[in-house]
């Protein structure tokens, strides 16, 4: 066991904690003001109920948000890679990062940044720290252009009670080769608020890994915010894993601007909670930008996982293509919901949309639900969503070469991924999602 | 010991319906020889193949299938694989997204019992059933000298299984299992169907690179071209879901010579459904 001296107190997710988690950090008195306007918009926005559009196919039954509070700060230094609990230290194996960050509970364990790109201007830190050595950074992008604080009562709640968060700013034309890394673990009971917030500007080049991992197998409750911005010309690959235990309850809003010629290859997977609800938008807001965005997940047991995306065309010549693809195990339930949206100014965008599905147990159930909404007329839309099984033929051809079923259950299943994962820019996450997917086929076996 | 399939008295029906395709097959095959089995389309000649090898979309009405003095027909197509029954596909299907050496590594580790032990932990991955695979310097190396001596490009390797792959190709990357899986017995369902001349040579040539003391092969076939280039020990003629005669090399000439009509004017009396 790690010796711990918490001083301070545990917070509970109310206006006073809002207030004692702003005193704790000793922030400056316009967050503060952010934070509490943030929570009048929490208590304001009405909670989720099946009339609504966005949630008629996922309920939040069960959910109660007075069984989870916030962690209180720890005191405890960062320390290195070694000293942090084994079940973070897993995580990082393989994965070689020019900066890492590893958050648990809301805390900073560990933080890396190679001396190379610290020279050349790159800030890679968490919000606490940027609020007081680059406030005029969060100020300008911290949910204010691109994820509004009032877009659902769950990103309201989270700009009320952020912490930790990682703050990643590229200057112009540095383009960085290997990724950097956001690691975030959260124990049973505990509310955790991360935030990613990346700034590429004009021509730089960065690859960021995002993942969320449990300390055990209690319930936590994750209310995340990612803001990406792509300036001019910069090009930003974003790869977020979700791999909390199955009873964790996950709400993501996660958005990408896109500037002149900027480009952003965005993958999200979706392997654990009890309930996920994400939302993802790509906002092409001028000439040349392209948007790529590619889902994976794979719901086993009870487990209920929906995605909503949107494509938001608002230039001419931009691009966006996304595929999504999802195999669902047990009793689990899937959810896509996919809008693509041109504005009538945004001649000659090409937008692609594509969900399929792999339903390998009788019982579960995927629902996709493809749009569309053009305003301009010199465009090129195509969507698409399949909800199938597993081939009869292809598994009795693999057992009769000797494959078991679960072997050839588990390698049809990554061969339906594959699309997905031959994309993926980073070798050693691509191997860790095919050992996710190995490991989510021989759930409920 | 020479292993040997028997088939006693199979009776085989759809799973949909009560309709009986295999009615009181009888065949046996030893290590080291070659059958040929032929017979006109819709004679249930596929059908005997998926029910040796265990397709779900068949029944087993009556009889048995022995391997080895061993009923088999408990066994999932996997296990019967493991005990050395392979099967060539008449159309092998393409899985899309595996690649051939992945697919062939854990095939072959599984039959050659790699798989029964576990994991080293270095891997990573100890806790993933069957996840301790042949060393992939040894798979590699021996795969890619099969793929030589069999006429498979090297490139096939990294290729999706069977996917944009030509007839030829296909029957030939059969082939190419085959030899690595090293089975007692195997029955090769319409192998030569759709090939041209020169693809029909060089599968002819892998079955006979691959026949020897170790092997007993069951080739079916429609026509009698690929007895041109594989030389059986016993002929069979398969009519109406049973073996209706059984001779040398000389009965499929005979049967080249006189066509399936005349079996079908032998055996029709009782062969018309």
């Amino acid at each position: 066991m790690t010796p711990q001296t918490l001083a301070l107190p545990t917070l509970q997710l109310d206006q006073t904690g809002v207030e004692a988690l702003s005193a704790q950090h000793n922030e400056p008195s316009w967050f503060l003001d952010l934070r509490r306007r943030a929570w009048r918009f929490f208590e304001e926005i009405a909670w989720p109920r099946a009339d609504d559009e966005e949630w008629r196919r996922t309920r939040l039954t069960g959910f109660n948000i007075g069984d989870f509070h916030l962690a209180p700060p720890s005191s405890a230094p960062l320390v290195d890679r070694a000293e942090l609990p084994a079940y973070l230290q897993q995580e990082m194996e393989a994965i070689e990062a020019a900066g890492t960050l590893v958050t648990e509970n809301g805390t900073v364990r560990h933080h890396t940044l190679s001396p190379e790109l610290a020279a050349q201007g790159v800030i890679f830190t968490d919000l606490h720290h940027a609020l007081h050595e680059h406030p005029e950074l969060i100020q300008r992008y911290f949910m204010g252009n691109n994820v509004a604080v009032d877009a659902n009562k769950f990103t309201a709640l989270h700009a009320a009670l952020v912490t930790g968060g990682a703050v990643l700013y590229v200057p112009r034309n540095v383009q960085i080769e290997l990724p950097l890394y956001g690691l975030t673990g959260a124990g049973a009971g505990v509310a955790d608020f991360a935030h990613t917030l990346i700034i590429a500007e004009e021509n730089a080049q960065v690859s960021y890994i995002d993942e969320m991992v449990s300390a055990d197998e209690g319930a936590s409750f994750h209310s995340g915010v990612v803001e990406i911005f792509a300036q001019s010309g910069a090009v930003v690959r974003y790869m977020h894993g979700q791999d909390w235990n199955i009873n964790t309850w996950h709400f993501s809003t996660q958005q990408a601007q896109m500037r002149r010629d900027a480009q952003c290859n965005w993958i999200i997977s979706s392997w654990g909670s009890r309930l996920s609800k994400i939302n993802l938008e790509m906002q092409l807001l001028e000439r040349g930008g392209h948007g790529e965005l590619l889902g994976l997940y794979f719901p086993s047991g009870k487990q209920h996982l929906d995605h909503h995306t949107m494509q938001n065309h608002f230039a001419d010549h931009c691009t966006s293509d996304l595929l999504f693809k999802g195999a669902l195990r047990g009793r689990s339930r899937s959810v896509y919901s996919g809008s693509i949206k041109v504005w009538p100014h945004a001649q000659k965008t090409d937008a692609y949309q594509k969900n399929e599905n792999l339903v390998l147990d009788k019982r579960a159930r995927a629902d996709s639900i493809p749009g569309l909404e053009i305003e301009a007329d010199d465009v090129r839309c195509t969507h698409g969503a399949t909800v199938s099984k597993i081939e009869p033929e292809y598994l009795f051809y693999l057992m009769a070469r000797g494959l078991t079923q679960y072997q050839a259950e588990q390698m049809i299943v990554t061969g339906f991924f594959q699309e997905v994962l031959n994309r993926v820019p980073v070798e050693a996450v691509r191997r860790k999602l095919e050992r996710i997917i190995a490991r989510k086929v021989l759930a409920d076996w | 010991m020479t292993s040997e399939l028997v088939i006693r008295d199979l009776h085989v029906a759809v799973n949909d319906g009560e309709k009986a395709v295999l009615k009181g097959v009888n065949m046996t095959i030893r290590q080291g020889e070659v059958h040929a089995l032929m017979g006109p389309n819709g004679s249930g000649k596929s059908t005997l193949s998926y029910a040796i090898m265990g397709h779900p979309h068949y029944t087993i009405t009556s009889g048995d299938i022995l391997l080895d003095g061993e009923s088999i027909l408990e066994l999932e197509p996997n296990e019967r694989a493991r005990r050395g029954l392979f099967l060539a596909f008449q159309y092998p299907v393409a899985v899309p997204g595996v690649s051939m050496a992945n697919f062939l590594r854990t095939a072959v580790s599984n039959i050659r019992g790699y798989t029964d032990q576990p994991a080293p932990a270095a891997e990573g991955r100890s806790g993933v059933v069957g996840s301790n695979l042949m060393p992939m310097r040894e798979f590699r190396k021996e795969m890619l000298d099969k793929m030589d001596e069999f006429h498979v490009d090297r490139d096939f390797a990294k290729r999706y299984l069977n996917e944009g792959f030509s007839g030829g190709e296909k029957k030939r990357v059969e082939i190419l299992q085959m030899a690595m899986l090293q089975p007692k017995i195997a029955i090769m369902d319409e192998t030569d169907s759709g090939l041209d001349i020169d693809a029909l040579r060089v599968v002819s040539d892998g079955v006979n690179k691959l026949a020897g003391p170790g092997l007993g092969i069951m080739l079916i076939t429609h026509y009698q071209r690929i007895l041109n280039y594989v030389r059986p020990d016993f002929v069979h003629v398969f009519y109406n879901g049973r073996v209706v005669m059984s001779g040398g090399p000389e009965l499929a000439h005979e049967l080249e010579q006189k066509g399936y009509q005349w079996v079908k004017d032998q055996f029709g009396a009782n062969g018309e459904q």
